[in-house]
C-alpha cells in the first residue's frame, strides 16, 4: 500500500480537487483506492456525497482502529472508498501534541488498512504543524499543487526550507502546476522559471483553471464522471500516468 | 473491500416482474429513492460450452453478449472480462476472471456456440438524501430466443456497499417481503438452460450402462456395440468441422471399443462372423489413422521442440510444416469419406446386425449368465497379464513387453466394459490400481512407436538429398535417440510398477470378485 498526500502550506491552490479527482483516476485505472479526509471542513466528503463520520470523533482516529475502519465508506464508484473528516479533525494538533512519538502516529493508524487498498491519498488541511509532519513522515510520496504566482512560488519555498530544517526527505515532494491560465504572461513566465530552477521535480502534466472543476461542487462528483473529455479531466489522468512511473 | 454485510441473491420468474420490481420497492424504502437502470429490450446473446458440455457439467453458463465473455457459476457468481474473437480453445482467450475459472474445460476441447438466447441487464441504485448510492441491485434475466413470449428467469442480487450496512439490511427486508422475488441460496444455471430452451445434448464418452447379471451374454455385448457406434457417430460432424482433435480420438476409441467387444468376446459371435464384424470395423478405422497420428504429433509440437537443442530446430520446423500440409490432405479425404453414400450405408448396415442376430450369428457362448461370463473373461485375462509380468526382468526382450502391454490393455477394456455387473467402488478401485502399470507400459509403447514412425518420415518423406533433407535427418535423429532413451527409462520401471499392482490384496480382489461365485 502507497501513501500518497496531497499537501500544500497554502490555501485555495487546487489540493481538495486534486485529491478528489486524483483518487478517481486511480480506481479507474484499477488501483484500490481510499481517499482519507483529514481537512476539518470536509470538501472531500462532501464531493462524494459522503456525510461527515458521526463516530470517528476527536482523537479515536489515532487511537480506534475499529472505529477507523467503520468510518469508511464506498463511493458511487468501483474500487473506491472514502474516509469522511468532520469538524473535530481541526483539533488533530492537539490529540497528536498528547500522544507519545505524534509523527509516527498517522502511519499507524492507516496500516489498519493496508491489505485493503493498493493506494491511501491523503487530502490534507493548509498548514504547517504537527499533523502535517505526520504527513510529511508516513507518506510515500506529497503531491504538492503550486499556482504559478508569486506568492506560490514563495510558499513552495518556505516548503523546502522546512524540509531541509527538519531533514526531511525532499525527494517525496512531487510538485505540479495547478490551475493554470496559459494566457496569464505571469503564469507562464513563472512555470518557465520553476521548471528550470527545480529542474525535474516538476510533474510535466499541469492543471487548468477550469470552470468543470468548479461545477464539482453543483453535480457533486469528480470531473472525470461529468465532463471526462475535457481540459482538466485529461489532465488528472495525465498527471496519474506520470505518477504511476515516478512511485 | 471488505462489506460489513453480504451480497444476497433472489430469484424472480416474469419479466413483468422485473419491470415492476422498481415500483414496488419504492414502496418498501420509503426513506430512499430508487433509480432504475434496466434495459429496456433484452440483448441477443450466444451461449458457448465444448462438445462434452464441461461448463455446463460444473454448473456454469457461459456466453457472449456484445464484446464481454461472461461465466455464471453456482458458486461464483458472475464473472465478465472483454472478448474480441469468437471463443475457441481456453488456451487463447486473454487471461481474466472468466478465463480463470475455465479449469474445467479440457485444452484440448474448443468452446463451441451452442444456443442463441436473450439477456437482459439492469442495475437498480439505491441512494440517500443526498443522492449519494447506498446500495445497488443487479439484475441479470435470461430468456429463450426463439419463442415468441419467452420464459425468463432472473437473478438479482444485492451488493452492499461499505458503510451503509443499514440500507442494505433494509434493502434486503424489502426483497424478502415482495412478493416478485424469491431468496435462493446460489444460481441454478439448469434452471437458466432450461428457460432459454437449450437442451442437454447427453454426450458421454464413457456412458454409464446397464445389464444385469442373468442377462444373455450375448445382449450385452450388442447393448455395448450399438452404445459405441452412436458415440462414435455423433462425432462425425465435429471432425467434419474441425473443432478439434478430440472428436476424432473420440470417434477412433469408441469403434476401437466396438472392435474390441467383438474380439475380446469370445464365443458370443459365430466364428465367421466374429472374423468378418472385425474386419469390417478396422476397415473403418484405418482410414482415420493417419490423421489421427498427426494431431498428435501436431499437439506434442512445442515438446518435440523442447527435447532437442535450438541448433537442431530448423529440420523440426521443416517437419512440422510438412505434417500440418498432410494434416489438411488427411482431413480432406476424411470429409469425403463421411459425405459418401457407401460409408453411411457401410455403418449402418454394420450397426443394424448388433440389433437382433439370427440364429446363425451366434456363437456357442451367446446365451450364457453375463456375470459368469464376464468372471470367466476377465479372470482368464488377469491369469494372463501375471504370468507374462512375473516372467519379466531385465534382460527379457522388448517384444514381451509389448504383449504385457496389450494384455493389459484387453484386461483394462474387459474390466470396464463390465464394471456395471459388480460392486462399482471395488471394481473402480481395481482398474484404478492398474492404470499406475498401464501408463507405464503406454509411454514405453509411445516412445516405441514415436521412434519408428520418425524413421519411416525419414525414408519416405527426407530421401532426396535436398539440403533441407539433411537438416530434417539431423533434428529426427537427435529426437529419435532421446526417444529412445525415454522408452528404456520406462522400461526399466515395468518391473517396479508390476510389484506395485501385484499386491496381496489386489489378488484377493480379483479372485473374490472374477473367480469365486455367488
Amino acid at each position: 500500500m502507497k501513501i500518497i498526500a496531497c499537501y500544500s502550506n497554502k490555501g485555495g491552490v487546487g489540493k481538495t480537487a486534486t485529491s478528489v479527482n486524483l483518487a478517481h483516476a486511480l480506481a479507474l485505472a484499477g488501483k484500490r483506492t481510499l481517499l482519507c479526509d483529514l481537512d476539518p471542513q470536509g470538501a472531500s466528503g462532501f464531493y462524494y456525497r459522503v456525510k461527515p463520520s458521526k463516530k470517528l470523533q476527536h482523537d479515536a482516529f489515532f487511537k480506534d482502529v475499529d472505529k477507523f475502519t467503520k468510518s469508511i465508506r464506498g463511493s458511487d464508484f468501483e474500487l473506491l472508498d472514502i474516509l469522511p473528516a468532520n469538524m473535530t479533525y481541526r483539533d488533530f494538533d492537539i490529540f497528536l501534541s498528547r500522544m507519545k512519538n505524534s509523527r509516527s502516529r498517522l502511519k499507524k493508524a492507516l496500516k489498519a488498512v493496508k491489505n485493503e487498498y493498493d493506494v491511501v491519498l491523503l487530502d490534507c488541511p493548509p498548514n504547517i504543524s504537527t499533523l502535517s509532519e505526520s504527513v510529511f513522515k508516513s507518506a510515500d510520496h506529497i503531491v504538492v499543487p503550486v499556482i504559478p504566482t508569486t506568492l506560490t512560488e514563495r510558499t513552495y519555498e518556505q516548503l523546502l526550507q522546512f524540509f531541509d530544517r527538519h531533514k526531511l526527505g525532499k525527494k517525496k515532494l512531487i510538485p505540479f502546476f495547478s490551475m493554470v491560465q496559459r494566457q496569464k504572461n505571469l503564469h507562464t513566465e513563472t512555470m518557465e522559471r520553476m521548471r528550470k530552477k527545480y529542474k525535474k521535480s516538476f510533474l510535466k502534466a499541469s492543471v487548468p483553471f477550469s470552470t468543470d472543476v468548479e461545477k464539482m461542487g453543483i453535480h457533486r462528483a469528480p470531473v472525470l464522471d461529468f465532463a471526462r473529455n475535457r481540459p482538466a479531466a485529461k489532465a488528472y489522468c495525465a498527471m496519474w500516468d506520470e505518477l504511476q512511473q515516478r512511485i | 473491500m471488505m462489506n460489513q454485510s453480504s451480497a444476497q441473491l433472489f430469484q424472480v420468474e416474469q419479466l413483468s416482474a422485473i419491470a415492476d420490481l422498481t415500483n414496488s420497492l419504492s414502496k418498501k424504502l420509503k426513506k430512499y429513492q430508487l433509480v432504475s437502470m434496466i434495459d429496456d429490450q433484452s440483448q441477443p446473446i450466444e451461449l458457448f460450452d465444448c462438445f462434452d458440455q464441461s461448463v455446463r457439467q460444473a454448473r456454469g453458463l457461459l456466453y457472449v453478449s456484445g464484446k464481454q465473455l461472461n461465466l455464471i457459476g453456482e458458486h461464483c457468481g458472475k464473472r465478465t472480462q472483454p472478448v474480441d474473437s469468437r471463443p475457441g480453445f481456453v488456451a487463447d482467450l486473454n487471461s481474466g476472471s472468466v478465463t480463470a475459472q475455465l479449469s474445467c474445460v479440457s485444452p484440448l476441447r474448443s468452446l463451441l456456440a451452442v444456443g442463441k438466447a436473450l439477456h437482459m441487464h439492469g442495475v437498480i441504485k439505491m441512494l440517500d438524501n443526498n443522492d449519494k448510492t447506498v446500495a445497488r441491485i443487479v439484475i441479470d434475466g435470461f430468456g429463450a430466443a426463439s419463442n415468441p413470449q419467452p420464459l425468463w428467469l432472473a437473478y438479482v442480487t444485492t451488493q452492499p456497499i461499505r458503510g451503509y450496512h443499514k440500507a442494505h439490511l433494509e434493502l434486503l427486508r424489502a426483497l424478502t417481503e415482495s412478493k416478485l422475488t424469491q431468496a435462493v441460496q446460489s444460481i441454478d444455471t439448469a434452471k437458466i438452460y432450461q428457460a432459454v430452451g437449450i437442451e442437454d445434448s447427453g454426450y458421454d464418452r464413457k456412458p454409464t450402462m446397464r445389464f444385469g447379471a442373468e442377462q444373455d451374454a450375448l445382449s450385452v455385448a450388442n447393448q455395448i456395440i450399438r452404445t459405441y457406434i452412436d458415440i462414435a457417430r455423433v462425432n462425425e460432424p465435429g471432425i467434419v468441422a474441425d473443432h478439434d482433435s478430440e472428436f476424432l480420438h473420440d470417434y477412433r476409441v469408441s469403434l476401437r471399443k466396438v472392435r474390441s467387444v467383438i474380439s475380446l468376446f469370445k464365443g458370443i459371435y459365430s466364428e465367421q462372423h466374429t472374423q468378418e464384424y472385425k474386419l469390417a470395423f478396422s476397415e473403418h478405422m484405418a482410414p482415420t489413422g493417419r490423421l489421427r497420428d498427426l494431431d498428435v504429433y501436431l499437439l506434442e509440437k512445442e515438446s518435440y521442440f523442447q527435447l532437442i537443442p535450438e541448433s537442431l530446430h530448423e529440420g523440426l520446423h521443416i517437419m512440422f510444416g510438412q505434417f500440418e500440409q498432410e494434416r489438411q490432405q488427411q482431413l480432406l479425404m476424411l470429409r469425403k469419406r463421411f459425405a459418401s453414400t457407401s460409408y453411411q450405408q457401410s455403418l449402418e448396415a454394420l450397426a443394424s446386425h448388433f440389433i437382433e442376430q439370427p440364429d446363425a450369428q451366434e456363437g456357442p457362448l451367446a446365451h450364457l449368465a453375463a456375470k459368469a461370463y464376464a468372471q470367466q473373461l476377465v479372470w482368464k485375462r488377469y491369469r494372463k497379464v501375471c504370468n507374462i509380468a512375473r516372467g519379466i526382468d531385465a534382460n527379457t526382450p522388448d517384444d514381451d513387453v509389448h504383449e504385457l502391454r496389450i494384455h493389459c490393455k484387453k484386461l483394462r477394456y474387459l474390466m470396464e466394459f463390465f464394471t456395471p455387473l459388480f460392486p462399482q467402488k471395488r471394481i473402480k478401485a481395481l482398474i484404478k490400481t492398474l492404470k499406475g502399470l498401464q501408463d507405464n507400459l503406454g509411454l514405453f509403447n509411445d516412445y516405441s512407436v514415436q521412434q519408428e514412425s520418425l524413421q519411416a518420415y525419414l525414408a519416405n518423406h527426407a530421401n532426396k538429398g535436398r539440403k533441407q533433407d539433411l537438416m530434417i535427418a539431423q533434428s529426427v535423429g537427435a529426437l529419435t535417440s532421446v526417444l529412445n532413451q525415454r522408452q528404456h527409462q520406462e522400461r526399466a520401471k515395468v518391473m517396479a510398477n508390476f510389484a506395485a499392482f501385484d499386491s496381496d490384496l489386489t489378488r484377493q480382489e480379483f479372485r473374490q470378485l472374477f473367480k469365486e461365485k455367488d
